[in-house]
């Protein structure tokens, strides 16, 4: 039984607007342990960047997830939206 | 190409094949990928039909671990794609550049559930590094450059293009450009030395943990003269075997499940890890939180990601190992330190003197090693056989000796071995199987056959599914569920339906003159070793248990 608790982080993913970059995303975001509570994305077509926001839960590290996903070849930046994000878990606050 | 033909998307693929110098690829044709086996007639690029295009995908990973090349598979649609799909899964896990083309179904077909239509774009987002799915032909040339440049850099990966049957007929025009540079790349920080310097200097027992990624940097020559000029003693993953020099009196061997008594208890004892190329897999490391339990650590990788991912890292060093490992490479005085751990692997020598009649595996697997001619390539499937070579073979280059680490692929072996053979003719490929693996692959027989691929393959028969055997026995009160194959077709009449020379022995006394016969034959060659059905692998780090818990007898 997992009783650590789950945090609550927002991303804000940078990424060329490429074949399949979201569902890249959610899948590895899935299968590296995260559950997706939410996402909004939308694409400049001047530059053809995507920004993409997306709201996760997990008990593990967001670094974790973050290192996965800016190994995407699409992606340009990941960063967490630390205004949104709700730690129930100060310890895991650094990223 | 003649003149006389306009290009197509398939004669396309073939010259910027060609452009990144590779001349073998590995392959099965079928309906959708017709138009490249076409424009394949006119190719300089030697084409080896498989029989399986799982044995395709692993002759290209053997291709390309032996000889430091991209290794490349080719499938038609729909089945021919997903066999390739375990081959990029071994690819991914262990970091082996490969590149994959699929045939797809024309683009006005895609999506209408057409005959061997699949969506291998999506299936294999999970199994590539990258992939690609063409729809114009006029994308075809950069997104090959492309798929090259990814699979090569960084840690390296397979990628899959995927490219519909009417791309590959269409007309096109080469602008023979290469890929622009990768412009997302991660960004790494230049390497900050002065934590892992105070670190080293301070260590009264380091020990230098050694992973694949050192043979995939191309830095077994300054991890050999870190390990010699630092005096630290050194221990070695499954996948890093080779790696480090052998006769060095401070290498204490193979470290984790299945790895030696002595580098298991020195690394338990260690105060300082110094992780090159490695990952902290959980076949390193047993339980996880005792693994090393007082050492810091020091980690070079070339993968951000690698970092942090399972032990937390002192002093992380991010890029080229090449370039960094000398930074730190200076004398130590660890004398104290040394005198313990060769002394603990003189206690901890394997032995061989096995009473009885019956054949002894490792005794075996010892002895092929020492007769094999210098740089012999060997492969291994998976079980109980694979730790026993890992175990009881030395191998001088990690190219020489290729397993399937991560993903532990039954069926790996003989395709590997015959990619293997045809990367390097000029060497001795020897196949090291077991009774349930090689029959995973066993079409590939044909493919020996076919080309008359000298391979040498000792198969170690204990007529089970040994390792799972072994587990039963340990771990669940012996109850021995589908694991016993008393039932196994006669090998060697099998290898001789497909042209290959074949003996079985039963006896030690047997052994020598056997694996002499064997590598003095020169075209393929199957050694059926019966050994001892119950024969168990030694040490073994029970599930769940730290390292210096290991199992010596049952």
């Amino acid at each position: 039984m997992n009783t650590l608790p789950f945090n609550k982080y927002t991303l804000i993913i940078m990424t060329d607007d490429k074949q399949v970059v979201l569902e890249r995303i959610l899948q590895v975001t899935r299968y590296r342990g995260f559950l997706i509570d939410g996402i909004t994305a939308s694409v400049n077509n001047a530059n053809n960047i995507a920004t993409i926001e997306l709201l996760v839960s997990s008990d593990r590290p967001i670094t974790l997830l973050i290192d996965q996903i800016n190994k995407l070849v699409d992606i340009k930046s990941v960063k967490v939206d630390n205004k949104t994000s709700q730690l129930s878990n100060k310890k895991e606050c650094s990223a | 190409m003649t003149d006389s033909k306009p290009l197509t998307g398939g004669g396309l693929l073939f010259n910027v094949l060609e452009q990144h110098g590779v001349h073998h690829i590995f392959g099965y044709p079928g309906g959708a990928i017709m138009p490249i086996y076409d424009a394949l007639y006119d190719s300089n690029v030697k084409h080896f039909l498989c029989r399986h295009e799982q044995g395709a995908a692993f002759s290209a990973v053997g291709y390309a671990r032996a000889s430091g090349k991209i290794g490349v598979c080719m499938a038609t649609s729909g089945p021919g794609a997903t066999n390739l799909i375990t081959g990029l899964a071994d690819a991914l896990a262990d970091s082996i550049p490969l590149i994959a083309i699929t045939g797809q179904v024309p683009t006005a077909a895609m999506g209408s559930d057409a005959f061997q239509e699949t969506d291998i774009f999506g299936l294999s987002l999970a199994c590539t590094k990258h992939s690609f799915q063409v729809h114009h032909v006029d994308e075809l040339e950069d997104v090959l450059h492309q798929a090259f440049e990814i699979a090569l850099e960084g840690r390296q990966g397979p990628v899959l293009v995927d490219i519909p049957k009417d791309v590959q007929m269409a007309t096109v025009v080469q602008n023979f450009k290469s890929a622009a540079p990768l412009k997302n790349k991660v960004k790494l920080p230049l390497a900050d030395i002065t934590k892992a310097l105070d670190l080293l200097t301070h260590a009264k027992q380091p020990i230098l943990y050694v992973g694949g990624g050192v043979g995939m940097a191309n830095a077994i020559d300054e991890v050999r003269t870190f390990a010699k000029t630092t005096g630290i003693p050194s221990v070695s993953t499954l996948k890093g075997l080779g790696a480090l020099d052998n006769t060095n009196a401070n290498y204490i061997g193979m470290l984790g499940m299945h790895g030696t008594k002595a580098a298991n208890l020195a690394v338990h004892d260690c105060d300082l890890l110094i992780a090159v190329g490695a990952r902290f897999d959980d076949r390193v490391t047993g339980k996880l939180d005792q693994f090393a339990p007082d050492a810091k650590v020091i980690h070079f990788d070339i993968d951000t990601a690698e970092i942090n991912k399972r032990r937390k890292t002192d002093a992380p060093i991010l890029g080229d190992l090449k370039a960094n490992l000398p930074l730190l490479t200076m004398p130590l005085n660890i004398e104290v330190w040394q005198t313990k751990v060769q002394e603990m692997k003189a206690n901890c020598a394997w032995r061989y003197d096995h009473p009885g009649e019956s054949i002894f595996a490792p005794a075996v697997l010892k002895e092929v090693s020492d007769l094999m001619p210098k740089n012999t390539c060997v492969t291994t499937d998976v079980g109980q056989h694979q730790m026993w070579a890992a175990q009881h073979m030395t191998f001088d280059d990690p190219c020489n000796f290729l397993t399937s680490g991560s993903m532990g692929t039954m069926g790996f072996g003989l395709p590997a071995a015959i990619g293997a053979q045809i990367s390097r003719p000029h060497d001795t490929v020897i196949a090291v199987s077991g009774d349930g693996s090689i029959m995973m692959n066993v079409q590939e027989l044909a493919t020996i056959k076919r080309y008359q691929i000298p391979v040498k393959i000792v198969l170690i028969d204990n007529a089970k599914l040994g390792m799972v055997r072994q587990w039963q026995d340990l771990f669940f009160d012996g109850r021995l569920s589908e694991t016993d194959l008393a039932d196994n077709p006669d090998f060697c009449m099998l290898a001789r339906a497909f042209d290959i020379k074949a003996k079985q022995i039963t006896k030690k006394n047997e052994v020598t003159a056997a694996i002499n016969e064997m590598l003095d034959h020169n075209g393929p060659y199957l050694l059926q070793v019966k050994i001892d059905a119950c024969e168990n692998v030694w040490p073994l780090v029970p599930p769940n248990s730290a390292n210096n818990e290991m199992m010596e007898s049952a």
